[in-house]
């Protein structure tokens, strides 16, 4: 093995899981995920000369990132009329809807998780926010790098996202106080 | 109306206090009731998450596509299990190191086991089976390395949703190696990696439920060995002998009625 190929097994492989969570996360459906990961892997190593620093993960999934919005813009050429805002809401339905195989039950979404589903239910902006903060644990600046905005947008966007998050689960747990009625 | 220093409490609960003075902060939390109910709300908001939230890891089907695609792209010549083969040569955990030479045969059976093999009946078995596999996969088996117990067994409370018994058995032939969260039964359960000569021997735990475990079985190679003890259920997952296995279920058991009665 080449000293490039092992410098990037070494570097950036450690984050694969974080690569494919947050794929998931954005994605449509688990199958559009994993084309992603492959691609944004590809990219990485293609790329790996214009890493620098040592903020490996915020770099790959920043990758990740980018690799989704291509494919969204041609999934959306394919489909030819653009997808409406609340793709979004269609998106945590279609991860619920399909069975996984039995080595990706780690990603299953059971019903009772009506936080993992409000998440997914949320608008990308503050989904993906959501997730690098509360699944990857990323501090504002590595965030920030991320999704290419300043910290301070990282901060204020991250707070609508809880706000809306909390507004979504108010809403639930009255359905639910109804229900029993 | 909402307080203006709101984005600051946010700021302040992730840690971000260089970017907003924490000092200043503090002092005002002490006297705006409005942003010490919202600090704790954020609190338990953020405890619900980590409960609820699924914390993925990669498929091995797909890790080993993307290998695949690492050999093409660096020229390596591309046979159907040459990621396999350079296992052998790939820097790894010192772990897999210390394993016998047959580390890459393992692998490569693993990765047949995934292609060749049937859905088992039982769920529970398959699941279990198929996470003993996984974690055979390349930086899979371990995420806290250590043959401490008094490091395995705390790091599992922030990890997953019980705290089994972990003991060293080195002396005995087990050498407890590290832990591991593996999701599974809608939980996240605990696993504990031994070492008994050249293999490796899963013991996962769990909340158990009312429902029965299933009897010892074996499932492609897998010996699966279930047990209780108090609440919770046990199962050691491993491709060594029976009686190999059942000798380490001895001394769990052991060691959970000798500190149950402790206490």
């Amino acid at each position: 093995m080449d000293d490039r190929r092992h410098r990037f097994e070494v570097l950036v492989l450690p984050h694969l899981d974080a690569a494919y969570r947050f794929a998931r996360w954005l994605s449509h459906s688990p199958t559009d995920a994993d084309e992603v990961v492959q691609q944004a892997i590809l990219h990485a190593f293609r790329g790996f000369e214009s890493l620098r620093g040592s903020d490996v993960k915020a770099w790959l999934l920043a990758i990740v990132r980018a690799c989704h919005l291509t494919a969204l813009k041609q999934h959306q050429r394919r489909v030819a009329v653009p997808l409406p805002q609340e793709q979004d809401v269609q998106d945590g339905e279609v991860v619920v809807a399909v069975t996984p195989d039995p080595e990706s039950n780690t990603t299953d979404r059971d019903e009772e998780r009506i936080l993992d589903r409000l998440i997914s239910a949320l608008p990308q902006a503050h989904r993906e926010i959501m997730v690098l903060r509360e699944v990857e644990e990323m501090n504002y600046r590595e965030i920030a790098t991320v999704i290419n905005v300043p910290i301070g947008t990282v901060m204020s966007r991250l707070a609508r996202a809880r706000a809306a998050l909390k507004f979504h689960w108010m809403q639930e747990a009255k359905r639910e106080i109804h229900a029993v009625r | 109306m909402q307080c203006a220093e709101w984005l600051r409490i946010h700021a302040y609960f992730d840690g971000e206090g260089d970017v907003i003075g924490a000092g200043n902060i503090e002092r005002h939390l002490e006297r705006c009731a409005e942003c010490s109910a919202l600090l704790e709300d954020l609190n338990n908001v953020r405890t619900a998450l980590r409960l609820d939230l699924t914390f993925a890891s990669i498929p091995s089907a797909l890790r080993a596509r993307i290998m695949r695609s690492l050999d093409e792209e660096s020229g390596v010549k591309s046979t159907r299990l040459s990621w396999v083969g350079r296992n052998t040569w790939r820097p790894r955990p010192f772990w897999q190191c210390a394993l016998s030479g047959g580390g890459g045969a393992a692998i490569a059976a693993s990765i047949a086991f995934f292609l060749l093999a049937p859905r088992l009946s039982n769920p529970m078995l398959d699941e279990l089976v198929s996470a003993h596999v996984r974690s055979l996969m390349p930086d899979h088996l371990i995420d806290v390395v250590s043959t401490d117990q008094h490091t395995v067994k705390p790091w599992f409370a922030g990890h997953a949703d019980v705290s089994p018994e972990v003991a060293d058995f080195a002396p005995q032939g087990y050498r407890l190696i590290g832990g591991r969260a593996d999701y599974f039964d809608h939980q996240r359960a605990a696993v504990v990696v031994y070492q008994h000569g050249s293999h490796l021997i899963n013991v996962f735990s769990w909340a158990a439920t009312k429902d029965r475990l299933p009897q010892g079985t074996t499932r492609n190679g897998y010996h699966l060995a279930f047990w209780k003890v108090g609440n919770l259920a046990y199962c050691a997952v491993s491709d060594t002998a029976w009686d190999e296995l059942l000798g380490l279920q001895r001394l769990l058991q052991n060691l959970g009625v000798h500190e149950i009665g402790s206490h």
